[in-house]
C-alpha cells in the first residue's frame, strides 16, 4: 500500500480548493490540514458544503481548481482503479448510516470484508462479532436496519467502517438528530476508536459543543472560506463576531437571517410599480 | 421576443433529451462493463433472476391465461363465420408466441418489475446506499445494477414463453371446454402450423430486446432519479411510461423487420 514518505505530513492536505454549485461558491480557496492522528471538527452552518467538502475527500465529486492529498496521493489525479484502493483505506460514516436494507446488521458489517478480502467464513464472523462488539451492539447482529434507531444505524454503519482498518473515518453529521445518550455514546465511540485504532478522524458536523468536546482541531466554514481555525478550545473562545456568534448559537450577529436576494421586499410584494416609482425619485 | 424565447426553450428541452439519452448509453456502457465480473459471483444474479422473474410469475401467468380465453372467445367468433373454427389453435398460438406474448409480457414486466427496479436504484440513490458503496471502494453499478440488467434480459423471454404456454392452454379450456371445437384438431393444427424459426425464434427475439430495453430504462431512470420522495416517484412513472412506448415502437420495428416482405 502506498504511504507518504513523510509521517510528519498532514494525512489531507487541502490547498486552494474552488468548488461551485453552478454559479454559487461552495469553496473559494479553501486550505485544510488534517493531522495525522488527531480528531479534527469541521463546523460551520447548514448548507456550507461540509458534507461536500467530504465527497471531494473521497473523490465522489471533482473540485474546479485547488489539490486535495490525502496520505500523499492527489485524490482527483488517481485512476479509478488507485481511488479505490484509497478508498478501501478511507472509512466514511454518512448521515443517514446509508445501511444496506436489504440485509440484516451482520451481513452489513461483512460486506466490505466479503467484497475485498478472501478471509474464511470464520474469521470473517470472528471480525464482524468484534467490531459490533466494539460499538456495543453484538447483540444486535440479526436485525435488519428498518428495525434500529437513528443511533443504532449510525453505530452500525461505524462498525462497517472499522471493518478494513481503515486509516482515517470521515463522519458526516453523526450527532444530528440523535437524544443526548446517542449522542454520549457516539461521542465516546469516535474517541475511543481514534485513540485505539490510532485512526485519524473527520468530523463534519454542526453540534458544537459535542464535537468541539472530543475534537483536538477546528476548522470553521462559512461562505466558502474558513473563518477561524486551531485548537478546538481556541475556536471555541474566539473574540471573532462571526465565530462567536456561531459557536454560541446567537440569534443576533454578522450571519444575516436572509437568504441574499436582489430585490427588496418592497418590491417583491408591491411588485414592479414601486421599483419605478422608487427610481423616480 | 417571444419567438426567440420559444425556440431557446426549444433548443435547452433538445439538448436536454440528448444529454439524458447520452447518460444512458454511458450507464450501459458501465452496465455492460460488469458483467464479466458477474461471471464469477453467480449468486448475485440468482437473487435478482428470483426478484425479477420468479415474483412475476404470477402476473404473467394470470394475465397469460385470461388473454387466452379472450384471444379463443374472439376468435371462434371470428372463424365460425367461415365454418373454420378448427383452425382456432393455429389462431390463438400464433397470435401468442408472434406478437401478444412478448408484448404484453414486456408491458407488464414494465409495470412490475420495471417500476420496483427503479423505485429500489432511486430509493438507494435517496438514503446514500449507492455513496455508501462507492465509499466502500464498491463500483455501484457493477456490483447493483449489472445483476439486475442481466436478470431482466434472461427472465423476459421465460416469462414470454410462460405467458405464451398459460395463454395456449387459457384458449384450450374455452376453445375445448365452452365452445365446442375439436381438441384434436386444436392441437394438431397448432403443431403443423406454428414453424420454430418463424414464429417462435421470433418471438423469442422480440422478447430479448424487449427485456434490454425495459431494464435499462428502468435502471437509468432509478439510478438518474433525483434523490427525493418525488424524484423518485416520478422516475417510476417515467419508466413505465418510456417502456410501454419503446415496447409498442420497436414491435412495429420489428415486426415489419421479421415478417414484412
Amino acid at each position: 500500500m502506498p504511504h507518504s514518505a513523510n509521517s510528519n505530513e498532514p494525512l489531507v492536505k487541502i490547498r486552494g480548493l474552488r468548488f461551485f454549485r453552478g454559479d454559487r461558491p461552495i469553496f473559494d480557496g479553501v486550505d485544510i490540514d488534517i493531522p495525522r492522528g488527531s480528531i479534527t471538527a469541521i463546523m460551520g452552518p447548514s448548507g456550507t458544503g461540509k458534507t461536500t467538502l467530504l465527497k471531494l475527500i473521497g473523490g465522489q465529486l471533482r473540485p474546479q481548481a485547488g489539490t486535495i492529498h490525502v496520505d500523499g496521493q492527489d485524490v482527483h489525479r488517481l485512476a479509478l482503479r488507485d481511488l479505490y484502493k484509497l478508498r478501501m483505506r478511507m472509512g466514511m460514516l454518512f448521515q443517514s448510516g446509508a445501511l444496506l436494507t436489504d440485509i440484516n446488521v451482520y451481513e452489513n458489517v461483512a460486506y466490505p470484508l466479503r467484497e475485498h478480502t478472501r478471509l474464511p467464513q470464520s474469521m470473517i464472523r470472528k471480525l464482524v462479532l468484534m467490531k459490533l462488539e466494539a460499538v456495543g451492539l453484538r447483540g444486535a447482529r440479526d436485525l435488519m436496519p428498518a428495525e434500529l434507531s437513528g443511533g443504532m444505524a449510525r453505530r452500525v454503519a461505524l462498525a462497517r467502517a472499522i471493518a478494513l482498518d481503515p486509516m482515517m473515518i470521515m463522519y458526516d453529521e453523526p450527532f444530528t438528530g440523535q437524544d443526548p445518550i446517542s449522542m454520549g455514546v457516539l461521542a465516546q465511540l469516535i474517541r475511543r476508536l481514534n485513540s485505539a485504532s490510532s485512526l485519524t478522524s473527520m468530523v463534519v458536523s454542526h453540534d458544537v459543543h459535542e464535537t468541539a468536546e472530543i475534537a483536538d482541531i477546528t476548522y470553521v466554514i462559512a461562505n466558502g472560506e474558513v473563518v477561524a481555525s486551531g485548537p478546538s478550545k481556541e475556536v471555541l473562545n474566539s473574540d471573532c463576531p462571526w465565530v462567536r456568534q456561531f459557536m454560541r448559537g446567537e440569534a443576533d450577529g454578522p450571519v444575516p437571517l436572509h437568504f441574499p436576494t436582489k430585490r427588496s421586499l418592497e418590491e417583491d410584494i408591491l411588485g414592479e410599480a414601486h421599483r419605478k416609482t422608487g427610481t423616480c425619485r | 421576443m417571444p419567438l426567440m424565447e420559444s425556440l431557446a426553450q426549444l433548443g435547452r428541452i433538445g439538448l436536454g433529451i440528448f444529454e439524458r439519452l447520452g447518460r444512458g448509453h454511458l450507464l450501459l456502457a458501465h452496465i455492460l462493463a460488469g458483467l464479466g465480473p458477474l461471471a464469477v459471483r453467480p449468486r448475485l444474479l440468482i437473487i435478482q433472476i428470483h426478484s425479477v422473474g420468479v415474483l412475476s410469475l404470477l402476473i404473467i401467468t394470470v394475465s397469460g391465461l385470461f388473454v387466452g380465453m379472450v384471444l379463443a372467445l374472439q376468435g371462434h367468433y371470428t372463424l365460425s363465420q367461415f365454418g373454420a373454427e378448427d383452425s382456432l389453435g393455429i389462431m390463438v398460438a400464433a397470435a401468442l408466441v408472434r406478437e401478444l406474448g412478448p408484448v404484453v409480457t414486456a408491458l407488464l414486466f414494465a409495470g412490475r418489475a420495471g417500476s420496483a427496479l427503479t423505485a429500489e436504484i432511486g430509493l438507494m440513490k435517496a438514503t446514500e446506499q449507492l455513496s455508501g458503496l462507492e465509499m466502500m471502494a464498491v463500483d455501484p453499478v457493477k456490483r447493483v445494477l449489472t445483476p439486475r440488467f442481466l436478470a431482466g434480459l434472461i427472465s423476459m423471454p421465460l416469462l414470454a414463453a410462460i405467458f405464451s404456454m398459460v395463454g395456449v392452454l387459457g384458449g384450450h379450456f374455452v376453445g375445448i371446454g365452452l365452445l365446442g371445437v375439436d381438441e384434436g384438431a386444436y392441437w394438431s393444427q397448432m403443431q403443423a402450423k406454428i414453424d420454430l424459426h418463424e414464429d417462435i425464434y421470433n418471438g423469442v427475439i422480440k422478447s430479448l430486446v424487449f427485456g434490454f430495453v425495459c431494464t435499462w430504462i428502468a435502471l437509468f431512470q432509478g439510478y438518474d432519479a433525483t434523490p427525493t420522495s418525488e424524484g423518485v416517484s416520478r422516475a417510476t412513472t417515467r419508466t413505465v411510461v418510456h417502456s410501454a412506448l419503446a415496447v409498442l415502437g420497436l414491435d412495429f420495428v420489428l415486426t415489419a423487420l421479421m415478417f414484412g416482405d
